[in-house]
């Protein structure tokens, strides 16, 4: 059976434009108007069923889609070659999905509640300003430092997780926020409430920080550097991700948040599965907030708030429970939206807490839910 | 691929379209605007925006001019955001940003990286301006330092001896709480017990019992307002009978508002004139009740005002050029503003001698001076 | 120590226990019925209590002077609105998700809480900054020693733990309190013996909402002060020790208020380090507390339910 490439990347191309828009569109009209055209758009596809035929066209050609994505992305970057905030923008959607692969790997597939994202978020983070100001470790092996911290410091919750499930796992976890977060602020060893300063990243000789000049008239944003790594971090944990989500690996997780006890009946290992899922997603989390220590030049205890966490988790949720595609508009919703509400200043947070329940009411299981594994002949994988 | 190139031309024409006419100057204000000390936020919120109605309403102007609102919500990382985005905007020429330390401290290497002249209206962190020498960074309300060092003076001239100290674990506290121990000490008064506190606490009980064992004759608390009224209200609650003194955090409508009589016999010390006192000052309240505006001008909007102000004047005289309203902003020198004259020294911080020193009395801030503490009619402690 | 400052600092303990114990309640009673989480509990607390204190400045400014009977109005207008509030939050975002995953309703109210923060500060007046409540109680005190107890505390404490006592007897003495442990027990089984699934579900939010409520009026009393962000630490500690004392269980839920209220407590009086450390201290405790007993301390008997 094939499907053809068209309908995917059709889809594909509309969504980037939608977002290009988003991310410039200044004025209030324009950024209303493009939610407007999103919800039409949404309505449109489910009026013609549209959705079936995108999402067996993209599960047939999943590697051409994949790489048709990345390059709308570096064509996207390129539009806005010289408009910071948009590259901002864009470079911190990409990250928070990186995030939220992590926490998509925790509790969509395995099972494992995390509610100190922020927490694993900021320990990557001050790792970053650590090891970049006190050590000469590569830039690279920095990032990943972030996310090994974030990881090594996360097996201090492996016991009483392994003990614990939904609810009062939560809970573990909830604790474990508003304490990462106190501790820091009350402690001056890293720069207390204060915070630190994060060198910017150097690849090669070459500072992010810097502008690009192409000539004497024009210089390019220094976001375009950071566009690229976070590209590249969130191309290859979105692989990663989707390897392991088809792989036996994946249908152990399943299997674990599914039914333990059935489970290990039939010889999974849960508490294993349940470490390798918490650790590598909390990996995930803390190389993304290494990367956004570094591209931001600031960390500070007050950007990792049980809030915080709760906005990490609503990504998660909005996109749908497990659905590491879902990621890509909730993060977009979630990131940009309150950011291209400024405009309506102390009323957006209202506006965009309405907005979310809306979506939930009118798509209780997320805005692209995670589709059930097919094991029908021939069935696209 | 063509059609979706073409799509993709088309809206970043449209999106990147000219804004305005060509006489409107845009320039940002940035402040908390959502959350705790959102209060304050909107408070400089409206005095920027009614100077720049002001001015827009003068003829005379070669400009109009139109204020971006940001919020920082209070949070460093926020507020780089947003910083970047002002920042990253080359219609906007320079900003009036930032009431809280912590985000201006965050945010200052970003004014710097895209040359944005901004004046901070708020923040009161000595290292915002100190710690670097950023030519973009200014500020017009006074620091820390100066507020303290008049502070321990005072109390201890008062022949108070001593204190317990309750700061809440942010920068503000924690600074606060550094230079006033140090002053103190030079002043001979002694601290008991110091407690730090969470900037979102609620119950106070347990330190204040604690604190009600040391028997202080003075509480200094450093924080901000909402804070500030929980202790002020659970001392009673607990019978703690000691002076409560604040800082400029604690300096604002709110404060009264939120505790009622109890606000009775509070002192507190902030930098600068108050705006009543001074002939532009009355100017500006007159002009701020005119506008009808829901929220309290604050402590803090007149700094706001102030700053936006100066920014105008410099774009009215030099144009609208980022490095040019910055040289003109650095060589501000004996400018008349509602917060008194007003001239940055060399790292651009406005010399703020005076410090006023306040108490509620009969649900205002009076200036002790006025007030019936001073000329001995009430007295702080009662017997 | 001297006896007098340890009573003080039993009683401050006990006081803060009332409050946590009332909004754990609620959490764990929603929790009983739908195994859900509603997140925006603490900030109906906090609804509940601008209510009140609306009423009583419209009442005073209406020219009643009489304090018990603004105090009963206020009462009455805060538990019956939020009553109210929380059958409409359940009937019209938390029951609509039923068939999604539970953690969707922990988001939807998060925001639906938001929603009630952002709309206080936004649309009551001056709502951002914090707000005086009116002292209506009784205000003497009486002095043992270093002891200050203040009649007003003395009462909100008294009612407090009559409000619990109450719920209790609700729960095990009426038809509805039945219906309730029925449907928490098996809402299959209970539909199936008669018993009407949706009005009991809105039934208990309303009860867990007019706590919820008496919560926020007992706060505004106690500290005198009120402000539109109180309901989320308030929320996360309710929710804690809702989960600590084992969730669907309402004495674990009051058990758990009064240990973090505890543990809160000697944190800032009782140990070595600086008071601010406390929070850190409750919640490592808490982490251990649920690394030794995992499913709360009182936990449900059919918690594992394989």
């Amino acid at each position: 059976m094939t499907s053809s490439v068209w309908p995917a990347l059709a889809a594909l191309v509309v969504s980037a434009v939608g977002v290009l828009a988003l991310l410039l569109a200044e004025k209030q009209w324009a950024v209303i108007a493009i939610i407007i055209a999103a919800g039409a758009a949404m309505f449109l596809a489910r009026r013609f069923d549209w959705n079936e035929r995108i999402r067996r066209s993209g599960a047939a050609n999943s590697r051409k889609v994949f790489l048709a994505a990345m390059v709308l992305v570096v064509g996207a970057a390129f539009v806005m070659r010289e408009h910071n905030f948009a590259l901002l923008m864009l470079c911190t959607v990409m990250l928070m999905m990186v995030a939220g692969l992590g926490l998509t790997l925790q509790f969509g597939q395995a099972g494992v509640v995390n509610f100190a994202g922020a927490a694993f978020f900021g320990i990557g983070a001050y790792a970053a300003a650590v090891f970049a100001t006190k050590t000469a470790l590569p830039h690279l092996l920095v990032i990943l430092a972030g996310g090994f911290f974030a990881a090594l410091i996360g097996s201090v919750l492996v016991l009483p997780l392994l003990r614990t499930r939904g609810h009062y796992t939560a809970l573990i976890t909830i604790a474990f926020g508003i304490l990462f977060k106190t501790f820091l602020e009350v402690n001056d060893a890293l720069g207390g409430p204060q915070g630190l300063k994060v060198p910017g990243f150097v690849l090669f000789g070459h500072a992010f920080n810097d502008p690009i000049e192409i000539d004497e008239e024009t210089e390019w944003s220094f976001y375009l550097a950071y566009a690229g790594l976070s590209l590249l971090l969130v191309a290859a944990a979105y692989a990663f991700v989707r390897r392991l989500e088809r792989s036996w690996i994946g249908l152990a997780f399943d299997a674990v948040r599914i039914d333990e006890t059935a489970a290990s009946a039939f010889g999974v290992n849960v508490a294993a599965w349940k470490i390798a899922a918490f650790s590598i997603g909390n990996f995930l989390i803390g190389v993304a907030g290494a990367a956004y220590a570094m591209m931001t030049g600031f960390v500070a205890p007050t950007s990792f708030t049980f809030g915080d966490s709760l906005i990490l988790v609503s990504i998660v949720i909005l996109g749908g429970l497990g659905s590491a595609l879902g990621l890509i508009p909730a993060a977009l919703v979630v990131v940009v939206l309150p950011e291209k509400l400024q405009a309506i200043q102390e009323y957006r947070f209202l506006l965009f807490a309405l907005l979310v329940i809306v979506i939930l009411l009118v798509r209780p299981g997320g805005l692209l839910p995670r589709a059930l594994r097919d094991y029908r002949v021939g069935a696209p994988r | 691929m063509r059609l979706a190139t073409l799509l993709i031309t088309v809206m970043v024409a449209l999106a990147t379209l000219p804004a305005q006419g060509k006489d409107t100057v845009r320039i940002a204000f940035i402040g908390p605007l959502t959350g705790g000390v959102s209060a304050n936020g909107l408070g400089g919120r409206n005095s920027a925006d009614l100077a720049v109605r002001l001015r827009n309403a003068d003829a005379k102007a070669p400009y109009t001019y139109e204020l971006v609102v940001l919020d920082d919500e209070c949070k460093p990382n926020v507020g780089v955001q947003v910083a970047t985005k002002a920042a990253a905007d080359n219609g906007i020429v320079a900003g009036v940003t930032h009431y809280c330390s912590t985000v201006a401290m965050a945010a200052v290497d970003v004014y710097r990286k895209f040359g944005l002249p901004v004046i901070v209206w708020g923040a009161v962190l000595p290292d915002i301006t100190y710690a670097n020498d950023y030519k973009e960074v200014h500020r017009v309300n006074g620091t820390m330092i100066n507020q303290n060092e008049a502070a321990a003076r005072f109390m201890t001239g008062l022949r108070f001896k001593r204190w317990a100290v309750i700061h809440d674990t942010t920068d503000y506290g924690k600074g606060h709480n550094k230079y006033f121990s140090e002053d103190l000490a030079r002043s001979g008064g002694q601290i008991l017990g110091t407690f730090g506190v969470t900037a979102d606490q609620q119950d106070f009980s347990a330190e204040l019992t604690k604190i009600k064992e040391l028997k202080p004759e003075v509480i200094y608390f450093a924080g901000l307002t909402p804070v500030g009224v929980r202790i002020r209200s659970q001392m009673d609650k607990l019978g703690v009978k000691a002076v409560f003194q604040g800082t400029s955090g604690i300096v604002s409508d709110a404060f009264i508002e939120g505790l009622g009589p109890l606000a009775e016999g509070v002192v507190a010390f902030r930098e600068g004139a108050p705006a009543e006192k001074l002939p532009g000052g009355r100017v500006f309240l007159d002009a701020y009740t005119k506008q009808k505006y829901p929220d309290d001008p604050e402590a803090y909007g007149p700094f706001a005002f102030a700053a936006a102000t100066l920014i105008m004047d410099a774009i009215d005289k030099v144009g609208p050029d980022r490095r040019k309203v910055r040289a003109e902003l650095n060589r501000t020198k004996d400018y008349d503003s509602v917060v008194g004259k007003i001239t940055f020294d060399d790292h651009r911080q406005n010399a703020v001698p005076l410090i006023t020193r306040f108490v509620v009395q009969d649900g205002k801030w009076v200036v002790w001076e006025d007030s019936e503490y001073a000329s001995g009619k009430r007295a702080l402690v009662k017997k | 120590m001297d006896p007098g400052l340890l009573a003080q600092h039993v009683f401050n303990g006990l006081m803060l226990g009332v409050i946590y114990a009332l909004v754990a309640v609620g959490f764990t009673l929603f929790f009983g019925v739908l195994d859900v989480i509603k997140f925006s509990h603490g900030d109906v607390v906090m609804l509940g209590a601008f209510t009140a204190l609306a009423v009583s400045v419209g009442l005073t400014g209406g020219g009643v002077t009489s304090s018990p009977l603004v105090l009963a109005a206020m009462l009455v207008a805060a538990i019956a609105s939020m009553a109210l509030v929380g059958a409409l939050l359940a009937r019209l975002l938390v029951l609509p998700l039923r068939r999604a995953p539970a953690i969707n309703v922990l988001l939807i109210t998060l925001m639906a809480g938001t929603v009630i923060r952002e709309g206080v500060r936004l649309f009551y007046p001056q709502g951002s900054n914090p707000k005086p409540f009116p002292r209506l109680l009784p205000g003497g005190s009486s002095e043992l020693g270093a002891f200050t107890l203040r009649h007003d505390s003395a009462i909100l404490f008294a009612v407090g733990v009559l409000a619990i006592v109450g719920v209790h007897l609700v729960l095990t003495r009426t038809r509805l309190g039945l219906a309730i442990r029925a449907v928490a027990q098996d809402p299959e089984t209970a539909s199936a013996m008669g018993i009407p699934f949706t009005a009991t579900v809105l039934a208990t939010f309303a009860i867990g909402s007019a706590l919820a409520a008496l919560a926020g009026v007992v706060n505004g009393l106690y500290y005198s002060e009120i402000s539109f962000n109180l309901g989320l630490l308030l929320g996360a500690i309710g929710f804690s020790a809702a989960v600590i004392g084992g969730l669907g269980n309402v004495y674990g839920a009051i058990l758990g208020g009064f240990l973090f209220a505890a543990l809160q407590t000697i944190g800032a009086v009782a140990l070595p380090f600086a008071s601010a450390y406390k929070d850190v201290f409750a919640f490592a405790v808490v982490i251990v507390v649920m690394a030794i007993r995992p499913a709360g301390l009182l936990a449900e008997r059919s918690a594992e339910r394989v």
